[in-house]
């Protein structure tokens, strides 16, 4: 693995395998395990479909488990930044801890601004207990600044009016709006304890549509089960991340909207 | 005189006394529940949801629905027709054919070479399951079991 950049920022470490360099209007899509897995697929779609390429990673020997990943006989980072065009990729399988979260967040914030970001995309699911039953899908939107609000212009998605969120991206969201970045949250309908592809492609479509970049899901529809089957462990292990972190309060009604 | 007095301290000892022990079980019962989720927590760490001999384990999850519990299970490529859920006492047994052999294509090691044809699970239920109150629907590959109260 060759390395072009390393950077230590607190617990965490910054490794660029080449220089970075985006085309404007320039998007970043985080993708953190969370609800239904919906932001790890649908990351993990774009990427492929885009064919973005592996550009940089995020490691820490504080917040992660002493784990190697190996992606074509290379060492790779549990954080993987894949780039492309106008997109940049950063993606997780892995839950990390609060604490950890506060810190990445702020990371991520620095580097995003360094590498000139311009809008955050936040693709996840929102639990929903008839999901068994749902055809149809709704997706839920949050912005932090009326600038990010433009992208949803001309989409069909509902804004998040009143509610708890709780977990990776609530803790995102705070942080980004404190920055005053322009990030928007996308909640797709979804089952929360099983990967959800269904929920994952509306949200490619979602944010295929914001981007005005033509992703297509028909694969990922097509693979859905397999990939379903493929996600269990992935699902498994980020299940027991989201009860340390009270997902489960997203079902509170709150007393005063 | 007097003994009413003692009788009324008595009265208010006993009334410590329940509330103490309903305290108490109260508090026995919530650390057995987090024991019992940190050993089975503990018990999955080293279970993968698959083994060399080509079964695979779903993923579930139990909810109380107040006069039922809903037991999703999530069984992807399933072959609908060979879906077998049984009961004795609290435990659901469950078996499932696959629809065709999967691998994990690209996988190092055992995980990408085995074959997997089968699902097999054992579930633990929170109550003793009267099979003339379930409930069983199946829809793109999950099913749910309800079983009521």
């Amino acid at each position: 693995m060759e390395i072009y950049r390393e950077e230590w920022i607190g617990d965490f470490v910054l490794i660029e395998y080449k220089p970075i360099q985006l085309q404007r209007p320039s998007y970043a899509i985080i993708s953190l395990p969370d609800t239904g897995l919906v932001s790890v697929i649908s990351a993990t779609h774009i990427s492929k479909s885009l064919k973005l390429e592996e550009v940089a990673g995020i490691d820490s020997y504080t917040y992660f488990p002493p784990v190697a990943i190996i992606s074509n006989k290379t060492l790779r980072s549990p954080i993987r930044i894949f780039t492309g065009n106008n997109l940049l990729v950063i993606y997780t399988e892995f839950m990390l801890p609060t604490s950890g979260l506060i810190q990445l967040a702020k990371i991520l914030i620095d580097y995003l601004e360094r590498k000139g970001v311009e809008y955050i995309l936040l693709p996840s699911g929102l639990p929903v207990q008839n999901r068994f039953e749902l055809e149809q899908l709704r997706t839920y939107y949050l912005a932090t600044s009326p600038k990010a609000l433009e992208l949803v212009k001309n989409v069909e998605a509902v804004p998040f009016e009143n509610g708890l969120l709780a977990g990776p991206y609530a803790l995102l969201l705070k942080e980004f709006s404190r920055a005053k970045l322009n990030a928007l949250l996308l909640l797709t309908e979804s089952f929360l304890e099983f990967p959800d592809p269904e929920a994952a492609a509306r949200s490619i479509d979602m944010i295929s549509r914001i981007m005005g970049v033509a992703i297509d899901v028909k694969e990922l529809i097509e693979q859905a089960e397999l990939i379903r089957i493929r996600a269990r462990d992935v699902m498994k292990n980020t299940l027991r991340g989201l009860a340390q972190m009270r997902k489960d309060m997203e079902y509170t009604v709150p007393l005063h909207t | 005189m007097i003994d009413e007095e003692f009788e009324r301290i008595f009265k208010r000892i006993r009334e410590v006394e329940k509330r103490i022990r309903e305290y108490m079980e109260d508090e026995i019962r919530k650390t057995m529940r987090s024991i019992r989720e940190e050993l089975a927590f503990a018990e999955g760490l080293f279970r993968p949801m698959w083994n060399h001999e080509g079964h695979l384990r779903p993923l579930y999850s139990i909810n109380d629905r107040g006069s039922y519990y809903e037991i999703l299970i999530d069984l992807p490529k399933a072959d609908e027709k060979t879906i077998d859920v049984r009961f004795q006492g609290n435990l659901m047994f469950l078996r499932a054919k696959l629809k065709e052999e999967i691998t994990f294509s690209g996988i190092s090691g055992k995980g990408g070479e085995t074959k997997f044809y089968e699902y097999r699970e054992v579930i633990e239920l929170p109550i003793v399951v009267d099979p003339n109150k379930v409930r069983i629907d199946i829809r793109k590959g999950i099913i749910r079991v309800l079983i009521y109260k």
